[in-house]
């Protein structure tokens, strides 16, 4: 697992701010990872996922009871059963926008991986919420956090893939929830 | 050539084929008994819920928070009750927890912000262990005692003493698996003759050991409180989710569960099974609460606004604090056991979430409806009556649950929600 630095703070050897092509493909599969989601290709997503190491998870820190707290863990296997039920619930269908801006990669060379800090705002385009003839087509922003990914840049031109997702929401109070995972 | 326009009496029509109504027939009462609907006003009006804050929720016992949020001598905790009034929880140097109305007596102002933290640690212009209001430096301990206001004796000559300005204190009581009551009602009995013996079925699993909060989350959502409040209150409803009626409804059983209602307004769902194998992901349930099998669910709802369900691993519990008649705080806390193992903690976590968290499969859609509710109800909409009818031997599809919450609000107060205008 890569960390940015060590338990003191000092920077690893092993650990290096990413060249100029590993930052573009780092870049390119967070991106690409939002296109897909705010467009509802979820099979697309799931393939910019590592299928046998993926976890994806939602957590924030609440003051309130002074501890993080995880809303949301999952595997690749169930995200797949999140976005394969999606067609099943009843639910607010309003888009979600993720905006995204990728701001620190660091990667480690020996193990072929990176992490990236990703600034994120997710803005919600009412459709069906609340009052659709008063309220559709309405944007506010939903949430902000950051994305903390774990990425297996590979090498010999494998596909970037992301090993692990962690949402950091700085956002606690998120109106009806959803059943689209930031 | 036009055919001629032939206006047919749809009053006619209604009554002949019920099918669609025009206004006159929209407008009539249904034809049950009154206890079995109620008039939209009683989510609407402005002066109903006025009332209902100074009838109800200024006098019942309410839960406002976990004894886990404060576990340490001088731990405060900040909340809101009936309304929009503020308070305080303190866990004083005795370790008891006391509540006190948050607000200054010297010029109004909030005392302590923040949602938690110790009073260890001073304000900037306080002492520690003390709670220090920022417009004047007044500071009060944690029983609520006025410790400190700067030049006393210059500014007030004996006018105004310390002892005259301590705290508004508040009935305060922990119980039912550690959570905070309180009671604004300064000649109110003690709590458990609100509860009037509802938590007796729930005993062994709340208070065998102690509990611990894992979850928090909140949300202020454009609904009346009621509304979010009877999605506990019937089962009737899981035909909206896709889990319930999928698997749940189908399981044997099913339409055996029965509810239970209690003096006070207060109504049960016992013990019931669910069958978890059918639950993707949920296969290998382990982790319970003491006294509960590892696939058991009992449900309690206090009347007027909190609603207790334990299911398997983890225990939610939903407090609403009434803000407008359209708009209600909702807090929602799961807990686990002091004791777990941090393995064990993290999959009482993963199982609250599935369902209950934000992006649980069940929360997402009750939250939608009560506030698609409100939206359709709102004042001048033409909305008329609920019906709350379905009589099915007090079994999971009844609205016995509906029906006994408004029987305690018509005691409290003094009329039918079938005819709520004063």
């Amino acid at each position: 697992m890569v960390a940015p630095h060590g338990p003191h703070g000092e920077r690893s050897d092993a650990v290096t701010s990413a060249d100029s092509e590993t930052r573009q493909r780092v870049d390119e599969l967070i991106y690409e990872s939002c296109l897909a989601l705010n467009g509802g290709d979820w099979n697309s997503y799931l393939a910019l996922c590592d299928p046998r190491d993926f976890r994806y998870r939602i957590v924030n820190f609440s003051p309130e009871i002074r501890r993080e707290q995880c809303w949301m863990d999952r595997d690749w296997k169930g995200m797949k059963s999140i976005f394969d039920l999606l067609p099943k619930h009843n639910s607010d269908h309003s888009p979600l926008t993720r905006h995204a801006t990728v701001y620190k990669i660091v990667c480690d060379r020996e193990g072929g991986e990176a992490a990236a800090t990703t600034l994120v705002a997710i803005y919600r385009t009412q459709l069906d919420g609340v009052n659709s003839h008063f309220e559709s087509g309405q944007t506010s922003l939903f949430a902000v956090g950051k994305y903390e990914d774990r990425i297996r840049v590979g090498a010999n031109g494998d596909a970037a893939l992301l090993l692990s997702r962690t949402v950091r929401l700085d956002t606690r109070q998120i109106d009806i929830g959803s059943h689209y995972p930031f | 050539m036009n055919e001629p326009v032939v206006e047919e009496d749809s009053q006619v029509r209604g009554e002949r084929d019920r099918g669609a109504r025009n206004l006159e027939l929209w407008s009539r009462p249904p034809q049950l008994p009154d206890t079995h609907y109620v008039d939209t006003r009683v989510y609407t009006d402005r002066s109903i819920f006025s009332e209902e804050i100074e009838q109800i929720f200024d006098r019942v016992w309410l839960p406002v928070c976990h004894e886990s949020e404060l576990p340490d001598a001088y731990d405060f905790r900040t909340s809101g009750v009936a309304g929009t009034k503020p308070i305080v929880m303190v866990r004083g140097p005795d370790r008891r927890i006391r509540t006190f109305l948050n607000v200054c007596p010297h010029r109004g102002n909030t005392i302590v912000r923040s949602p938690a933290g110790s009073l260890t640690k001073a304000e900037p212009s306080g002492n520690p262990k003390h709670m220090t209001c920022m417009f004047h430096g007044w500071q009060f301990d944690a029983l609520g005692r006025c410790a400190e206001i700067p030049r006393e004796e210059q500014g007030y000559q004996g006018r105004v003493c310390k002892t005259d300005v301590g705290l508004r204190e508040i009935r305060t009581e922990v119980a039912h698996g550690g959570f905070v009551w309180v009671n604004l009602d300064d000649r109110c009995g003690p709590l458990a003759g609100h509860v009037a013996g509802a938590f007796d079925f729930m005993a062994q699993e709340l208070d065998t050991e102690p509990l611990e909060i894992f979850h928090y989350q909140k949300a202020i959502i454009r609904t009346n409180y009621k509304l979010w409040h009877e999605t506990s209150r019937e089962f009737y409803h899981d035909y909206m989710h896709y889990h319930n009626r999928a698997t749940g409804m189908l399981q044997k059983g099913y339409y055996d569960r029965k509810y239970t209602v209690f003096d006070n307004g207060h109504a049960a769902t016992g013990l019931t099974t669910i069958a978890y194998d059918a639950y993707e992901g949920s296969k290998d349930r382990l982790l319970t609460f003491p006294g509960m099998p590892r696939n058991g669910w009992k449900q309690l709802n206090i009347f007027p606004a909190c609603t207790y369900s334990l299911r398997t691993s983890c225990l939610r519990v939903s407090v609403m604090t009434p803000i407008s008649e359209r708009e209600t705080l909702i807090e929602i806390r799961g807990l686990g056991l002091k004791s777990d193992t941090p393995g064990e903690r993290e999959e009482r976590i993963a199982d609250h979430g599935t369902i209950w968290g934000p992006f649980g499969r069940n929360l997402h859609e009750d939250l939608l409806v009560v506030q698609n509710q409100a939206v359709a109800m709102r004042e001048g909409s033409g909305s008329k009556y609920l019906i709350m009818a379905r009589e099915e031997n007090s079994t999971i599809h009844d609205e016995i649950g509906l029906r006994s919450y408004f029987a305690e609000w018509s005691r409290r107060m003094g009329r039918m929600a079938s005819d709520p205008m004063p």
